[in-house]
């Protein structure tokens, strides 16, 4: 690919804009190295590691065995040594094989050495369902993993953050959880989200994680999401364009940190507040971001905050079930509706 | 150990039953996904994992098995189930995510569970094995019959699962056999490129077990195998394993374009196709003529076509039931 | 001069079709010989489509369309 087309018009998928970010830095950093299963020559089973086996070969871009607890145990030794891995766990929900290597050495490495060993890796794996893959193939877990401390979390809703989250994930002294879904990869065959391919600048640039963005300005509501739930709620925004109200659609980007400041002026505006996750109802994000607001100020709340999230059950394989059971536009301006009832 | 003629024939009709069901299988999943190939239209939406080729490992082993016996199978179970005797209407039916389905569409391929006859199976690499242990201890501490199977990939076996469950079941010496399909791949991955050692088989040195090999997928060398490896836990003699050399005639799943595997290799692997090359032994060995074989044949084909048709007519559940059986 | 763009005979094997799931640069912009254009599936197998030529991109096929081997997608002035 060459570098000439004018500045903007570019679009990238999420796939290619992972791919690229970490093109640009196995270029300028020989410690960066990518594991995992079907990454080399396939380019991942979602894309986001096409192109790097054909470019820096076997042996910095490295299939390995169906061996979870060990390669991402190895992939903390070779960051605690001095390399930045880059690890791939192709479904997040595989994570039960391998949770030791993640949340008590990945995350607490740092911590029981009193900040002393630096474990810069970044952790990437696939989320999401709603293309019937049942329930070992479609959860999301964000809440499981922001809720253990000592790695971040990001999970962008396009390509542009996609690649400046990942960028500064390779940068970054701490381990990284990097969530990508599946519906906004850009790979055909999970149905894509439109809206998560937009231009992407060729040249390296990061995005501070931690920071979450104001992606529609509105002051009657805020809608609060990440991921694919992003899209979800910009679609709802539009629809309630529609009927005359205007709401504010926040992109978390990012869970960990958690940019509390942000939610919390958002709301401070609008008084509503809708938190959407395609993870879990119970004990996970929606709750937190609620929790964010209230605890600061539950004076700011002109109406009891509500959720959109994905019911505590394992999620189905009949696409009758799995689909009434996700989140989506529809369900969000229903809340809306209620909201304003009460 | 030799097959009976009853049992030969069972394992042929067993296989074209599978095959037929994978064939059958595969273009209805294909319906609603050209030109434009979106895993969660058609019929059968979600990944789909066909077990073409893998067909003698099923049949092999589950003619020495009975109802009671207990079975874990893999992600790519369709082959296992059939040769287990799980309830064909109710799987095709799960397939397809209907209501009247093993799990009324909760679970889908990768997740079928049929009771009556002790079969589960799992998403998850390597997972089935672990069960599989807990199933022969719970007999042994009830004192009732029976002894487990678990299947699993050659992928399986760089698992920790793996080694941990074969451990326990040596130094407890339960009634359970584990046993690899080795297909050679693990989606991208050739097994020398993933593996220490040319054959999982030798790993059962490790927990002191007896491993055994099976070349060619030989329909007949794996029955032997089989049946020696559960006639010896059926005795209390303790865990074996067996890695049988099979074939994945299909992608790793549907959709799958096979760049990886070097030129040739599925075609060469087609022409060894495992059934054709047992009708051929059946027909020499004058077990089977064509008059026969067609019979037979025709009444597998006919059984999976009632299936199909079972789970085309039924229903979905309704959305709601997705809130049911969480809990019992 | 106008030059076509189009799906090249030799991106995948057999005569399947395929649908372009996203063009990778705006209708109307300028583009340079190489660059990536589209992307272009077939069942799970994604190909890429690239700039012929130097010039400013007219699409003529959309995100979504089904398009053959040897089919005209887009085409570049310059």
């Amino acid at each position: 690919m060459t570098t000439t087309t004018s500045a903007g018009t570019r679009k990238l998928t999420i796939a290619r804009a992972m791919a690229e970010a970490t093109a640009q830095e196995m270029r300028n950093d020989p410690r960066v190295f990518v594991m995992g299963e079907d990454i080399g020559p396939l380019g991942g089973v979602f894309g986001n590691t096409r192109g790097l086996y054909d470019e820096f070969g076997p042996e910095r871009v490295r299939d390995t065995p169906i061996s979870e607890t060990a390669f991402i145990g190895a992939a903390v030794g070779a960051a605690s040594d001095g390399m930045r891995p880059i690890v791939e766990l192709m479904f997040v929900d595989f994570f039960g094989v391998c949770m030791d290597a993640i949340y008590n050495l990945m995350a607490k490495n740092t911590y029981f050495s009193g900040g002393k060993v630096k474990v810069p890796m970044v952790l990437m794996t696939s989320t999401g369902g709603g293309y019937s893959d049942a329930g070992q193939h479609s959860q999301c877990l964000y809440g499981t993993f922001a809720h253990l401390p000592g790695m971040k979390v990001v999970a962008p809703s396009n390509a542009y953050d996609a690649k400046g989250l990942m960028t500064a994930a390779i940068h970054d002294d701490n381990p990284v959880v990097f969530m990508y879904h599946k519906s906004l990869q850009g790979m055909g065959w999970l149905g894509t989200e439109k809206g998560a391919t937009v231009p992407v600048p060729e040249e390296s640039y990061t995005l501070e994680i931690g920071k979450a963005a104001v992606v529609r300005e509105g002051h009657d509501v805020t809608l609060v999401s990440l991921a694919a739930g992003v899209h979800h709620c910009l679609r709802a925004a539009q629809a309630l364009e529609d009927e005359g109200f205007s709401a504010e659609v926040v992109d978390l980007r990012s869970l960990v940190p958690l940019d509390r400041e942000t939610l919390r002026a958002s709301v401070a505006k609008t008084g509503r507040l809708i938190v959407v996750d395609e993870d879990y109802h119970s004990f996970g994000v929606s709750g937190e971001i609620i929790a964010s607001v209230v605890e600061h100020d539950h004076a700011c709340l002109k109406a009891a905050p509500r959720r959109v999230a994905y019911p505590d059950i394992p999620i189905p394989f009949a696409p009758t079930m799995e689909q009434w059971a996700l989140p989506n536009a529809d369900k969000i301006v229903d809340a809306f509706h209620q909201m304003m009832l009460s | 150990m030799q097959p009976t003629t009853e049992q030969r024939l069972w394992m042929y009709r067993h296989m074209v039953l599978s095959r037929y069901l994978e064939e059958r299988i595969e273009s209805l999943y294909m319906e609603g996904k050209t030109p434009v190939f979106n895993m969660a239209k058609g019929p059968i939406p979600g990944e789909m994992h066909l077990s073409n080729g893998q067909e003698p490992c099923a049949v092999g082993v589950c003619a020495h098995l009975d109802p009671e016996d207990i079975v874990t199978a893999t992600h790519r179970p369709h082959h296992i189930a059939v040769a287990k005797g799980v309830d064909l209407d109710a799987m095709v039916a799960e397939i397809f995510g209907k209501a009247t389905g093993l799990a009324g569409g909760r679970g889908g391929h990768m997740h079928l569970f049929d009771a009556k006859v002790n079969f589960s199976c799992s998403g998850i690499i390597g997972e089935g094995l672990g069960p599989a242990v807990g199933a022969a201890l719970s007999r042994k501490l009830q004192g009732k019959p029976g002894v487990a199977v678990a299947f699993m990939g050659e992928g399986a076996a760089n698992q920790g699962a793996f080694h941990e469950a074969l451990n326990l079941a040596a130094v407890w010496q339960l009634p359970v056999v584990f046993v690899i399909e080795d297909n050679a791949w693990g989606i991208s991955v050739a097994k020398q490129a993933s593996t220490a050692v040319p054959r999982n088989d030798r790993r059962a040195a490790a927990y002191d077990m007896p491993g055994v090999h099976v070349a060619d997928n030989d329909v007949e060398a794996i029955f032997s195998a089989a049946g020696e490896a559960i006639a010896r836990v059926r005795e209390g003699q303790g865990p074996t394993l067996i890695e049988i050399e099979t074939a994945r005639l299909a992608g790793h799943f549907m959709g799958d374009g096979e760049d990886y595997r070097p030129k040739g290799e599925k075609e060469g692997l087609k022409q060894r196709d495992p059934i054709p090359r047992y009708r051929k032994q059946l027909l020499d060995a004058g077990l089977l003529d064509d008059a026969s074989d067609d019979t037979l044949v025709e009444g597998a084909h006919a059984r999976v076509e009632a299936a199909i048709r079972f789970a085309q007519d039924s229903e979905f559940l309704p959305p709601e039931a997705a809130l049911e059986a969480v809990f019992v | 001069m106008s030059i076509v763009i189009t799906v090249p005979d030799d991106l995948w094997e057999g005569d399947s079709e395929g649908v372009i799931t996203a063009w990778l640069v705006n209708d109307g912009a300028e583009v340079a010989q190489g660059d990536l254009v589209a992307e272009v599936m077939v069942e799970k197998a994604q190909y890429e489509i690239e700039a012929p030529s130097t010039g400013v991109l007219s699409i003529t096929k959309q995100e979504d369309e089904v398009v053959e081997k040897g089919e005209t997608i887009a085409s570049l002035e310059s």
